[in-house]
């Protein structure tokens, strides 16, 4: 899949896959879910940022990474189709 | 993990660490390797007490007393918690002064000479507690030093949380360490965390390719003689450099712009001095404990991440920044973490001065530029302590004469505290002004030698 071909619906899926992988998050775990309240810090959110690059080839800028876009596994996966988008 | 009252309590890695810079500070500068929580307490603060509930928390809880040994000599260092009955109980030394002693600006003298005194670990003298009452109890300073190994900075306030917990009876003094799961191990089989160990050390052997040259020069034998002093700011410049922080570095990453501050306000005294340092290298503490594991109150539960810098990207705090962060984002996809916490791990079987001895052979004679962390809030949401109002707290670690400086950054309560400590002799007075006039500087982004902050030291 090259970076163009991701849709938000798969972008959704993809930051959820990867947090479920780096943080113990319950079975109730979903993409509204906080995720600072689930335990992404700051290494746990570069580590993160470092899962969707490997998978969609796009460095999310930290200057995207506010606290609105780091609300929930939606709102960063918004963020992601954003850049995505803008090239 | 053994029992918290029988057994033996493994020291982490990075207390092993630590341990090997305790080594060197005992040997070459007649001191240890310490760290020191300072809280500034309003009134009602009732030192008689707080010696009553030191004294019981001793009691009940053994690893504040317990000697640091090697079993039989060999094998990684343990806290003999079974030895502990036999040591003295921490001091609690409480001196009295008048009420215009007392100074917003100023720290008992003794608070510094606390930090550069030595404690024989291996008997058992871990930490103790100095209290200056100042006046009929309006003011209080308290002081708890410990041997760097047995809390980190956030055990440290998880400590001083769980005693004032004590204090009010919602938790049971013999409970204090319960609810404690042992300290985060490295991960992977010992084939993986050797190979992860060996690229550490790869990458350490890498930086003395282009060594760090610190304020204090290469190690030498001299008496430790540490002083400090905090610099704090109000509420509205704090948020003014907060605001900038997340500006600058990304809403996450603070700490890179203080280091980057740091670091600049270092190069302006090396310029001073009409001195090219070649390379900046500082570690940076990262917290192990593992989500959900924040009550791990005792030992030190950290990693480290190094940065790297050339003195070119040094002129521009704004390149800095992004060269800083650039090197945490490639050390973090690296495993540089897990590497040093693997490195660490092995260091445990190792003789304690093994560190030390080979980062000085490979750097030059040096182990880092300087220390530096940011602990982001401090205390967050504790407003009292055993009911005296906790007016200011910070944290002072010690630094060994090479590299002879430190900063550390936390915020209480809205106002930014900035804590630099030096042996004296490595930093002129007025050395020392222009460091803390030049960080201040890039926080609050001002144009250098425009009217002072005010400040606390």
């Amino acid at each position: 899949m090259t970076t163009n071909d991701w849709t938000r619906a798969q972008l959704v899926e993809c930051v959820l896959e990867s947090v479920r992988q780096l943080l113990a998050v319950g079975a109730d775990f979903n993409p509204q879910s906080d995720l600072v309240a689930a335990g992404l810090d700051s290494l746990a959110v570069t580590q993160l940022m470092l899962a969707i690059e490997e998978r969609t080839g796009i460095w999310v800028d930290e200057s995207r990474l506010t606290p609105d876009n780091l609300r929930s596994a939606e709102t960063l996966a918004a963020c992601v189709y954003e850049q995505l988008a803008d090239g | 993990m053994s029992s918290w009252r029988t057994g033996d309590a493994p020291l982490t890695g990075a207390d092993c660490f630590l341990r090997s810079f305790d080594d060197e500070a005992r040997r070459f500068h007649g001191a240890s390797h310490l760290s020191q929580l300072v809280l500034r307490l309003g009134p009602n603060f009732d030192a008689d007490r707080f010696r009553v509930l030191i004294r019981a928390v001793v009691e009940a809880t053994p690893i504040l007393r317990a000697p640091i040994r090697r079993r039989f000599g060999v094998g990684p260092p343990v806290y003999r918690l079974a030895r502990a009955g036999a040591a003295p109980f921490p001091p609690v030394a409480v001196e009295h002064a008048p009420l215009a002693a007392y100074d917003d600006t100023a720290l008992p003298a003794l608070f510094a000479a606390r930090l550069s005194a030595r404690v024989a670990m291996e008997r058992g003298e871990l930490v103790r507690f100095d209290v200056v009452r100042y006046g009929d109890g309006q003011r209080t300073d308290l002081a708890m030093t410990w041997a760097h190994l047995l809390f980190d900075g956030a055990g440290s306030e998880l400590f001083i949380r769980r005693l004032d917990e004590c204090f009010h009876g919602r938790r049971a003094i013999a409970d204090l360490t319960a609810d404690d799961p042992a300290p985060a191990r490295p991960r992977g089989t010992l084939r993986e965390r050797a190979r992860r160990a060996q690229w550490w050390q790869a990458q350490m052997i890498g930086y003395g390719a282009a060594p760090p040259r610190s304020l204090g020069g290469p190690r030498r034998r001299v008496r430790q003689a540490l002083a400090y002093d905090v610099v704090t700011l109000s509420p509205a410049e704090t948020a003014l450099v907060t605001e900038r922080a997340a500006a600058v570095a990304g809403y996450l990453t603070p700490v890179l712009f203080y280091l980057a501050a740091a670091i600049r306000a270092h190069d302006a005294v090396f310029t001073t001095r009409g001195e090219d340092p070649g390379h900046y290298l500082v570690p940076l503490p990262v917290n192990r404990r593992a989500k959900g594991g924040d009550c791990v109150v005792f030992r030190t539960n950290v990693s480290l991440l190094w940065f790297h810098v050339a003195r070119e990207h040094v002129g521009d705090l704004a390149g800095l920044v992004a060269e800083l962060m650039r090197q945490r984002r490639d050390g973090i996809r690296d495993g540089a973490i897990e590497a040093a916490t693997a490195a660490m791990e092995f260091v445990r079987l190792a003789p304690a001065r093994l560190h030390s001895w080979l980062a000085r052979n490979n750097l030059g004679g040096e182990l880092a530029s300087f220390y530096f962390a940011f602990t982001n809030e401090f205390l967050p949401g504790m407003a009292t302590f055993l009911d005296a109002e906790i007016a200011n707290g910070f944290h002072v670690p010690s630094v060994l004469p090479s590299p002879g400086t430190s900063l550390i950054m936390s915020i209480r309560d809205g106002r930014l505290n900035v804590t630099l400590i030096w042996q004296r002799g490595v930093i002129s007075d007025d050395e020392r002004l222009r460091l803390r006039e030049h960080l201040l500087d890039d926080l609050v982004g001002r144009a250098s030698g425009a009217e002072p902050l005010r400040s606390s030291g």
